[in-house]
């Protein structure tokens, strides 16, 4: 019993650690490649200043999504699921 | 802050204005979500106080989001690139914290803090719609 508690556990933990990871890497590169490119746009076109920006913060946020997402499973990983799987557990011993 | 790290002694008025946008639709949200709480029976003052703290570092983690963006805009394209990467760092680190204490802490409702942190996502994804009708 406590070594499948244990498990189970173990493997909230490391489920969430690698969505974490793994959704953290995507908004990363994608709101830094997007931001360059709207430096580039800045560059050749300084009156347009406001809208871009207005454009990058909006998908900034929009690419930023998934990594909240990810944020929301590792929460629920670590706090919630855990006891779920163990009531689970001790019901059907 | 020093010359390397917040300059935004002057904040954009863009960032301002989007601020604003999303913080009125965190607040439109967070009323319907309390009112699904009344409606259902389940609503306690922790619903009410992780609600406050949920959309708080929401539309914190925008506003913070959107003065990099503002910083990076003025840079050059690399300086730029590196600028949303640590921001992203960092402000992903706060998120992980601030939530982390909020499904913690006994007096927040862990599904009112973590709710409101996709509300922002929403109020953009529902933006074309209001500017058609404007």
């Amino acid at each position: 019993m406590a070594l499948a508690i244990g498990i189970i556990l173990g493997c909230c933990a490391l489920g969430a650690g690698i969505c974490m990871g793994i959704g953290a890497i995507g908004p990363g590169i994608g709101e830094g490649s997007a931001v360059a490119k709207a430096c580039e746009a800045i560059g050749r076109q300084p009156e347009s200043k406001g809208s871009v920006t207005s454009t990058m913060i909006m998908g900034c946020a929009i690419a930023e999504t998934t990594g909240i997402y990810s944020l929301v499973v590792a929460i629920l990983l670590i706090f919630v699921a855990p006891n779920i799987f163990v009531n689970i557990l001790k019901s059907a011993m | 802050m020093g010359k390397n790290g917040f300059d935004f002694v002057k904040i954009d008025k863009t960032v301002i204005k989007e601020t604003k946008y999303i913080a009125s639709f965190v607040i439109v949200f967070s009323v319907l979500m309390q009112a699904v709480f009344l409606i259902i029976g389940k609503w306690h003052y922790t619903v009410l106080l992780g609600n406050l703290w949920g959309a708080a570092v929401a539309v914190g983690n925008f506003f913070v989001m959107g003065l990099y963006v503002q910083k990076a805009v003025s840079q050059e394209e690399d300086d730029a690139k590196k600028t949303i990467k640590a921001s992203q760092s960092m402000r992903f680190a706060a998120l992980v914290l601030l939530t982390g204490i909020g499904v913690v802490i006994p007096f927040f409702n862990w599904i009112t803090v973590v709710v409101p942190l996709v509300f922002p996502s929403i109020a953009i994804y529902l933006r074309p719609l209001i500017d058609k009708n404007k």
